[in-house]
């Protein structure tokens, strides 16, 4: 039995953070102390320079890195060593990588269909069905029998996008999914992105894309070193940093 | 440039083979005639096929062949189980399975076939009371699955590693993750080489004739010991081996070419 712990009877957030350390040899210390929420149905946005550990962040969320320290609360689980959680916690949790990471061996339709039979368990037809419903909400059910490499760099993306979509997670999770792409193809996957945005999909998007983060982002957080320098509402951030290291990032990336 | 070059190289290389191919004739019928050799070929054909009541019968050397061709393709199927088990044990996180798979990889490939077959021979088949077949075919397959294993890790560490991560977040276990994902991957890059393995064991296992094991070497042995036939014995079963060979390593380019293409 998976142990759900809620502190109180508000909604609480659907991923905490505290105090989460990270360190990889070298030493280079990628999270120091850090600590962030994300609330349910939010868009919270991270930016900031690279190296500053936003995709170590996402990486932790879903155990593909350890944490040296602190802890991370996913939906009610703690993300520890304990196996069924952290299993409970990635199904719960969709990743979007920058370099697509499509199963280049397999069809898109396939590619979509593989958690859904592997992890899920869902019959061949019942798995079918649902990836092409995928498939054509992100625009490519025309393409459900091609092989990755026949697509462009969007269309791959948006697969990806699918691909984690039919584990139905409660949160997904993009990691700079615009910045392998030609700038041409940036739109249509943020647009898919801003689709799901629209229906409530919790989402934690690291990006350099600051137009998107500024009309979709709930909450936009600017991260350097490994702490949080700033947290703000969308609009409002952009337009009244407080911070003089987020006002310096600000106008060298705009 | 280029095209002429490649549409003319083959005859000249083939003109060159012929050249080498007689120089070396002439100075084996030069030598053996000063040896006072007197060569009996007549009577090689015998010892492949026989003709007898109206229908064909095989020889020894072809039956040796066929015991050859026998123990090469369980020990490929062997090894080739055994070079996958190694390989994952070596790239497993248990501390334990990767300092098993360094004992075995360390000990088959620094001590010799040959010893490896009678240390399984004289000590191990008696233990374990397996025949001689058996012996000849586990210790062909030990010896190779520490190559093949590491054919399969070469293979499954040339997968990105992005590969696995796309695995890890949509949930798939390790059995899953190899089985459905990385495996398929690798195999490109895995059957040409393992084809390729073939040749070698096609040619180590002419050692098991020294447990007598009755394979094409041994039967040649065999003849001669009865007929003292030696040069033309030799030089035919040598013949049927370059052929053999030669069959897999066209069979292992044809894998090749095929995984290039697909």
């Amino acid at each position: 039995m998976i142990e759900r712990l809620f502190v109180n009877d508000d909604i609480p957030p659907i991923i905490t953070a505290s105090h989460v350390c990270k360190t990889f040899p070298g030493p280079v210390v990628a999270l120091d102390d850090f600590s962030l929420h994300v609330d349910r149905g939010e868009v919270l946005v991270i930016i900031g320079p690279s190296g500053s550990g936003k995709s170590t962040f996402l990486r932790c969320l879903n155990g593909l890195e350890e944490i040296d320290g602190g802890r991370i609360v996913v939906d009610g689980i703690v993300l520890d060593s304990n196996e069924k959680n952290r299993l409970e916690i990635i199904r719960e949790v969709g990743m979007v990588f920058q370099a697509f990471n499509l199963f280049p061996h397999l069809t898109v339709r396939k590619n979509v269909d593989l958690a859904q039979r592997l992890v899920r368990k869902k019959k061949r037809a019942d798995a079918a069905a649902f990836s092409l419903r995928l498939l054509e909400r992100v625009g490519l059910s025309d393409k459900a029998d091609n092989y990755p490499h026949e697509l462009s760099g969007g269309q791959q993306q948006r697969v990806a996008i699918a691909r984690a979509l039919a584990m139905m997670p409660k949160v997904m999770l993009f990691d700079e999914a615009t910045s392998a792409l030609d700038p041409e193809m940036i739109g249509e996957v943020l647009d898919v992105m801003r689709g799901l945005a629209d229906d409530g999909m919790t989402m934690v998007v690291v990006t350099h894309e600051m137009g998107f983060a500024r009309e979709v982002g709930d909450r936009i957080v600017f991260m350097e070193s490994g702490h949080v320098v700033e947290t703000g509402q969308g609009e409002d951030f952009f337009l009244h940093p407080r911070h003089r290291r987020t006002r310096e990032f600000l106008r060298q990336i705009l | 440039m280029k095209i002429r070059r490649q549409t003319l190289s083959p005859y000249l290389d083939w003109a060159k083979f012929f050249l080498v191919l007689g120089l070396g004739g002439y100075l084996i019928i030069r030598g053996s005639a000063q040896v006072g050799y007197s060569w009996h070929w007549r009577s090689i054909p015998g010892y492949l096929l026989t003709y007898n009541d109206g229908h064909l019968q095989t020889g020894p050397l072809l039956d040796g062949l066929l015991v050859t061709l026998e123990i090469t393709l369980y020990s490929l199927f062997v090894s080739a189980g055994i070079g996958l088990a190694t390989a994952l044990l070596r790239l497993s996180g248990s501390r334990v399975g990767r300092w098993l798979a360094m004992v075995y990889l360390e000990s088959i490939r620094n001590t010799p076939l040959l010893v490896q077959i009678f240390f399984l021979y004289f000590v191990m088949a008696p233990i374990l009371d397996i025949d001689r077949f058996s012996t000849a075919v586990l210790a062909l397959s030990l010896f190779e699955g520490a190559y093949a294993s590491e054919i399969f890790r070469a293979g499954i560490v040339a997968v990105p590693t992005g590969q696995w991560e796309a695995s890890h977040a949509l949930g798939l276990n390790r059995f899953d993750t190899y089985r459905a994902v990385i495996l398929p991957q690798a195999l490109s890059r895995i059957v040409p080489p393992l084809t390729s393995q073939a040749v070698s064991l096609v040619k180590d296992s002419a050692l098991v004739s020294t447990i007598a094991v009755y394979d094409l070497t041994m039967q040649g042995r065999t003849i001669i010991a009865e007929t003292f036939l030696t040069f033309e014995v030799w030089f035919t079963v040598a013949a049927i081996y370059l052929v053999l060979a030669l069959i897999l390593s066209f069979a292992a380019d044809q894998t090749k070419r095929y995984f290039r293409t697909a």
